[in-house]
């Protein structure tokens, strides 16, 4: 194989990774053929936590479905926190904000008690902030998102109880 | 000020006030949108909170808005039925209403929007609106729609953000003067008459208004996140408010970003 075929093969593959990236995929396999005995087999695979549900891109968005190609993936795992006792969800897709302002302390900590109805944290969408609240008293166990992180619907956000 | 005439007969324009909607008129406070927070318990509909001097106003994550005087600042505190993504589209009804209102002011020509919710005069930051909400169990208790307006004068431009839009006032750009209280009586006017279409036809109304008056549709602009930047085309706004930009890597949809021309 020539270097010239090589560089290309290699740029094949990069927009290949791209691809896989762009539109949030797990596995993309492709077989090229050159010739008679020359082909070039590639499958780009990539690690996520999806075990249950693999994303797929969808063509148009259609209301009230999660939304296929908003900026992250919904994270999904074997254990699932959105499904856990004490898992506080988002109620709308948007942006996350851990603290009132970017120069203020954050709303709560890990270990922190809290009341019921006391803010945990801000979800934005449309320039609308959406402030959460603690569904019932008790102790962030976790906090599943980072200040600044895109949020799908439904995605889990802290762990009180 | 000396040049402000009334625009309307008070009488006139007090028969344009929506029924269903109270009206509080201050002063002095310290923002609007916290004077809606102290009150919003005992309030018993949508009300509008408008205050004549606002002492420590803000913006958008906690951004400062200088608000010299003779400028309008008011928030409408609602409850709205429905989930928070549905409170949120509110952002697009008042853009809309702040569009109507002040196209009596200046035309419509020098007047165009911005996604989400910014009106641009002559290109320029001419009012600003903020939305905070809070509600349990996926339902919204309250929100509250904070809208500021340069009417009179514009706040210095040296304190803008590199590369944000810079401010204008309607009478710097050649409009009409009004007071903040004739202001109101329009702006709660054309928004009473835009949430009774939301509630009975939905998003789509709306939308379409919206989109009529959106600044670069089919041009490229950049949306900036807190975790990336995007730039493509804008194609339009989808039904649930988000902004559509086609780009190299596909079309994305977007719900939180600050847009760059």
């Amino acid at each position: 194989m020539t270097k010239t075929t090589h560089d290309a093969d290699v740029a094949f593959i990069q927009a290949l990774a791209e691809v896989l990236k762009a539109n949030d995929l797990t596995e993309l396999q492709v077989k090229r053929d050159y010739g008679e005995g020359d082909s070039l087999n590639v499958r780009v695979s990539r690690q996520t936590q999806a075990v249950t549900q693999v994303a797929v891109p969808a063509p148009a968005p259609v209301a009230a479905a999660p939304a296929p190609a908003l900026s992250a993936p919904a994270e999904e795992t074997a254990e699932d926190p959105a499904q856990l006792p004490g898992a506080v969800t988002s109620p709308m897709v948007g942006t996350v904000y851990l603290q009132p302002e970017p120069t203020a302390a954050a709303f709560v900590g890990i270990g922190d008690t809290v009341e019921e109805g006391q803010t945990l944290l801000i979800v934005e969408a449309m320039k609308t902030m959406n402030q959460i609240p603690a569904p019932r008293g008790g102790t962030v166990r976790r906090i599943l998102v980072e200040d600044g992180a895109p949020v799908e619907y439904g995605a889990p956000l802290m762990i009180i109880d | 000020m000396s040049t402000e005439i009334p625009l309307w007969d008070a009488a006139e324009t007090r028969a344009f006030w929506p029924s269903a909607y109270d009206r509080i008129v201050l002063d002095q406070t310290d923002s609007t949108m916290a004077e809606a927070a102290r009150r919003r318990d005992t309030l018993t509909g949508p009300t509008w909170i408008l205050a004549r001097n606002q002492i420590a106003a803000h913006g958008r994550r906690g951004r400062p808005w200088s608000m010299p005087p003779g400028n309008f600042a008011a928030t409408l505190v609602m409850q709205p039925k429905g989930d928070p993504a549905q409170a949120a589209l509110r952002s697009f009804t008042a853009a809309v209403a702040l569009y109507q209102a002040l196209a009596m002011l200046t035309g419509p020509k020098m007047l165009s929007l911005k996604w989400p919710n910014d009106v641009l005069l002559k290109g320029g930051k001419v009012a600003g609106i903020l939305l905070e909400s809070a509600g349990q169990g996926g339902g919204v208790d309250h929100l509250s729609i904070g809208i500021g307006v340069n009417l009179a004068s514009a706040p210095d431009g040296s304190q803008v953000e590199d590369n944000a839009v810079p401010p204008i006032s309607v009478v710097g750009a050649g409009g009409k003067a009004s007071s903040p209280e004739d202001f109101l009586f329009w702006l709660a006017s054309h928004f009473a008459d835009l949430e009774q279409q939301f509630q009975q036809f939905g998003f789509d109304p709306i939308r379409h208004l919206w989109l009529k008056h959106a600044a670069r549709l089919g041009e490229v602009i950049t949306a900036r996140l807190p975790s990336e930047q995007i730039t493509g085309t804008f194609t339009t706004i989808d039904a649930e408010g988000h902004l559509i930009l086609n780009t190299a890597k596909g079309e994305r949809r977007i719900a939180a970003a600050e847009i760059y021309f």
